[in-house]
């Protein structure tokens, strides 16, 4: 081992860790295809462990522990690949390569959030390392668990040999997109409508996505198993093809054989689904699970519309083939966009009771702010189209008089504040970046001014300052807060305000009925609030939606948000959830 | 010559615990003809006069004098034929029915697709329905790895070994039991029936019309569940597998001991680490909850293969739908002219032992027009056999039988329930409660 030089590691760092680029059934050339990927530089403890991640390979069905993988290391302490030239069966007998690809894809994974985010991010749990269990036991099911503060990946008897849902690039991405999001967004799992209920499920989908799409070695070899493998070209206009379609959109995770039902793969036949204006509010898209797939189609189809648009300048109407690594690098390059705007439009979104349509106007919205000139590919225009096709409008509406916001600068983005009636008096620029409780100062000295309850119990949740790059290199600083507010009302003043009962609490007097309100704050560089996105606590409306939504919920055996294995596995058998009107 | 008719129906609900067992005596007025409706207890049962069930198969032999007409499984869950079981020296309890000569066994399609009655559809069954019997047989293979891996459970289970235990063990293919049923009538009186399907129960019934409201086939189920994409056998199939061992053998590389899918060079020398003890103890409880999990959703799967039967005797009906869920009903219930027929129920049978699914509340019970809080003479009379303290919890609102539905059976109905003392009749060992509907 050579010795160790102790020089610092700067965050910009990177070391390159071979994964499976898809998943062991996509082979090219004979060979299961792989990539190389870059991941941040850390020295790591064996496992893969590392400041954020950690891998224990423990086994609970044959109760055995596998030995973690020890890197060898170069002069700076930087971990050496010791799986660049391995054959398909050394990687796929070897657990400590399954270790490496999991630990390289979460890393990615929290990488590319955090890079977008312009922040660090904690998880959904009260620590700091994430446990990452590749083998945890025989079962065709892998799943987030906030309780065991990690990802669990089980291995099962596929049609043609073993399956390790740890090799699926797509399913660890996918887990890892449901632990993050849990640290940006704790209520999402919170019972509030079928909207909210599908959303953790298909943003992690959206993550997987378009985070596989990132991979060149992917795209390039779909795009050579349509036919065109010995020319370098592709055919103009393959995007539109039915072909490219079938294969590449929605065939990705049928290369898995007797694996097909492997929870936590993207279910892209929702791309199939042709324009559909009336599928939102169809009954039969209400079931959870249903419902995710139209924001995943709705994604997807702006993702093929933003694809077919960056290759528009390689020449339209034009004779001969497009350059294949050229399709491929705009691909990837339009993935990486549209991933960076999701995970963008997070922050943008109310921390609690989420519908579709505010984050359509969260990733709209968020968007603007990094990058307010849209005009060359107008991601912003087809995203709002490829969600209307399916039925999905924007939230944001005209400007309130109430809380005196300003026009938006487009349709569909959340309308700014008007901040001249806002006060700043007594509250300190600096403090507002990192104190909960000078941020409180602010929303107390203009509660008036935000409409906010005065009889509910009020918490700011997060306060969070970012640096976010845009695509053009200049920085945007913002600091965002989640702020929650709970009016818990007795059974007399529920039933007096025409609210329905959760569950079980009509019948008893003495229990209270929780109301759940909220709202993200945007700030600018200078202090300023930007946006104030908000679920009033006291909209009585939108609450009794939510107050039958979750008696329904609970009556109606819907598995808790939060129970992602129990989520997952009834994805895998495609089980509708039946209403409640028929049970006891 | 005009049909005979019989004149009334003694049903009679044998106290087997949790379980069922119901024997319908038919009184023409020239003799006597007995339906057998189940014969089964599991788990044990805590009342101490219920679940003789050599007792109860000797009281069914003479009360239908050494002949019955019909026997109708549902299902093949063990609270529902258990009893049927037979053994080497011939003196089981299902020796006992077998020797009654029933000229008809009804069972659900699902438990010999090839010998069901009928099709569903003028090319016979799809591959979907071949889909899902296979599916139910992966699931016993499930079925039959849990139990053997319950003999040594990991620390820490505590009591999901119980739960895990009885649910695999209810729903683990019985023998004796489905050997004895498939060759207990003569071939042509086998019928193995699904939604629509000829019961085979008219002909030997007279004046008696016996309509089969479940199980649907998959074909059936599809036509109005157009949104469900695909089966699902795989994923079962996938699962039976891995229990089985398949995950570790398939591995490559010589597998590993003890069902790991990696040889033992990769094994940790030291064991397991101190900083891994907090996740590899909640990685255990995750395979415990991941376990139970799948064996409830098994449990459903095969109760929802029950046979439901609508029998009509002038202008009364009985409805006796055995454990099926509304998964099951939605195919039945989804036709105006069943829904007519419904409407009219004089007699329910309290699906599954009064669980929180079984009795559709809106489109079955909720369109019951006999359903009335005060004691008049058409009023609707609902049996419920059951025993508290074996399914679900009153935390989770899944207790069976369920507080909601048995406030609403006791206001709404003339409850018979076989875990009131006092409901029940006594005799030579067997506890059962009997009524009359007369036609």
């Amino acid at each position: 081992m050579p010795e160790v030089l102790h020089t610092p590691i700067t965050p910009e760092e990177t070391v390159l860790l071979r994964i499976v680029a898809q998943d062991p059934s996509v082979k090219s050339g004979g060979r299961m295809l792989t990539a190389r990927v870059a991941v941040p530089a850390e020295r790591l403890e064996p496992g893969p462990w590392g400041h954020r991640v950690q891998v224990l390979d423990y086994d609970s069905s044959s109760r055995v522990y596998c030995a973690p993988l020890v890197y060898q290391v170069d002069r700076r302490g930087l971990p050496v690949d010791p799986f660049v030239a391995a054959s398909d069966r050394a990687l796929l007998t070897n657990p400590q390569f399954h270790q490496q690809n999991v630990y390289a894809i979460v890393t990615r994974t929290l990488a590319t959030f955090e890079r977008v985010l312009g922040r660090r991010l904690s998880w959904g749990f009260h620590a700091h390392q994430l446990k990452v269990v590749p083998h945890a036991f025989q079962d065709a099911n892998a799943f987030y668990s906030d309780r065991g503060a990690g990802l669990f990946f089980g291995y099962f008897a596929g049609g043609s040999g073993q399956v390790f849902s740890c090799l699926a690039h797509d399913v660890v991405a996918h887990e890892t997109a449901h632990a993050l999001l849990d640290g940006l967004r704790t209520r999402f799992t919170d019972p509030s409508s079928s909207d909210q209920a599908a959303f953790h499920e298909a943003f992690a989908d959206v993550v997987a996505l378009l985070s596989v799409f990132q991979i060149p070695e992917i795209v390039s070899e779909l795009l050579a198993g349509l036919g065109h493998r010995r020319r370098k070209g592709v055919p103009r206009g393959i995007l539109g093809d039915k072909l490219f379609v079938s294969r590449v959109l929605l065939g990705m995770g049928k290369e898995m054989g007797g694996a097909l039902h492997l929870p936590g793969r993207v279910l892209r036949s929702s791309y199939a689904l042709g324009p559909d204006r009336g599928a939102y509010r169809s009954p039969g898209f209400a079931e959870p699970h249903r419902r995710g797939e139209l924001l995943v189609a709705a994604m997807l189809r702006a993702f093929v519309r933003v694809w077919q648009a960056r290759l528009q300048p390689l020449g339209v109407g034009g004779h001969g083939d497009l350059d294949r690594e050229r399709v491929v690098e705009e691909g990837a390059s339009a993935a990486g966009h549209l991933l960076g705007i999701a995970i963008r439009g997070i922050d943008y979104t109310p921390p609690v009771h989420l519908l579709f349509g505010d984050f359509l106007s969260a990733i709209l919205t968020a968007d603007q702010e990094i990058q307010p000139d849209d005009s060359r590919f107008q991601y912003r225009r087809k995203l709002l189209a490829s969600f209307a096709e399916l039925g999905i409008a924007p939230t944001a509406r005209a400007p309130s008089r109430l809380r005196a916001e300003r026009e938006p600068r487009t349709r569909g983005l959340w309308c700014p504040v008007d901040g001249r009636d806002l006060s700043y008096h007594g509250v300190h620029q600096e403090a507002m970046r990192r104190d909960p409780d000078e941020v409180f100062r602010f929303l107390w000295e203009n509660r008036t001014a935000l409409k906010l309850k005065d009889e509910a119990y009020s918490q700011v949740m997060s306060v969070r300052p970012c640096r976010r790059i845009a695509p053009d290199g200049a920085p945007l600083q913002e600091t965002v807060v989640e702020f929650s507010q709970t009016w818990d009302l007795t059974q007399r003043e529920r039933r007096r305000l025409g609210l329905p009962a959760s569950d079980g609490e009509a019948e008893d007097d003495d229990k209270t009925t929780p109301l759940v309100g909220g709202a993200t704050l945007i700030f600018d560089d200078f202090g300023r609030l930007k946006y104030f996105i908000h679920n009033s606590v006291g909209s009585l409306r939108r609450q009794a939606d939510r107050l039958a939504y979750k008696r329904d919920a609970l009556r109606g055996g819907l598995a808790p948000a939060r129970q992602f294995d129990e989520m997952h596995r009834r994805r895998a058998i495609d089980d509708l959830l039946l209403g409640s009107a028929e049970r006891w | 010559m005009a049909t005979e008719k019989p004149t009334s129906v003694r049903i009679r609900c044998y106290d087997v615990g949790f379980g069922d067992c119901f024997l319908l005596t038919f009184a023409y007025p020239s003799r006597e003809r007995h339906v057998l409706i189940d014969f089964g207890s599991f788990p044990k049962p805590k009342r101490k006069s219920a679940g003789n069930m050599a007792a109860i198969a000797r009281h069914i032999h003479a009360t239908c004098k050494g002949k019955l007409t019909a026997v109708v499984a549902t299902h093949r869950h063990a609270d529902h034929i258990s009893g049927f079981a037979t053994t080497k020296k011939g003196d089981g309890s299902g020796d006992i029915i077998r020797a009654c000569e029933p000229d008809v066994v009804v069972q659900p399609w699902t438990e010999k697709l090839d010998a069901a009655v009928d099709s569903p559809g003028p090319h016979g069954f799809l591959a979907a329905d071949r889909a899902h019997v296979a599916a139910l047989a992966d699931m016993d293979r499930f079925r039959q790895s849990l139990l053997r891996r319950l003999a040594d459970p990991p620390r820490g289970w505590g009591s999901a070994v119980r739960e895990l235990g009885f649910l695999g063990e209810d729903g683990l293919r019985n023998a004796a039991a489905v050997k004895n049923l498939e060759s207990m009538a003569p071939p042509k009186g086998r019928r193995y029936v699904f939604c629509g399907a000829e019961s085979g129960l008219g002909a030997v019934l007279p004046g008696v019309g016996v309509r089969v409201l479940g199980p649907p086939t998959i074909s059936q189920s599809a036509a109005i569940e157009a949104q469900r994409k695909r089966d699902d056998a795989e994923f079962w199939h996938i699962l039976a597998a891995t229990a089985e061992g398949g995950a570790g053998a398939a591995a490559g590389d010589g597998g590993g001991a003890g069902g790991s899918p990696f040889g033992a060079r990769y094994r940790r020398k030291t064991g397991i680490p101190g900083f891994a003890r907090w996740t590899v103890s909640h990685a255990d409880k995750l395979l415990r909850q991941e376990l139970l999990s799948i064996v409830r959703r098994m449990d459903e799967y095969l109760n929802n293969t029950s046979v439901i039967l609508l029998f009509e005797i002038g202008r009364r009906k009985l409805l006796f739908p055995g454990d099926a869920q509304i998964e099951s009903w939605s195919y039945a219930l989804s036709k105006p002219e069943i829904q007519t027929l419904l409407a009219g129920v004089d007699v329910y049978k309290v699906g599954h032992h009064g669980s929180l699914n079984a009795t559709p509340k809106a489109r079955l019970w909720g369109r019951f027009r006999k359903r009335n809080r005060k004691e008049t003479p058409g009023r609707l009379v609902t049996f419920l056999s059951t025993e508290s303290g074996h399914h679900g919890t009153a935390k989770s609102h899944t207790e069976v039988p369920r507080a909601t539905l048995l406030k609403a059976l006791e206001s709404e109905s003339r409850l018979f329930r076989t875990d009131v003392a006092k409901q029940l009749t006594k005799k030579k060992g067997v506890a059962f409660i009997e009524h009359v509907v007369k036609v």
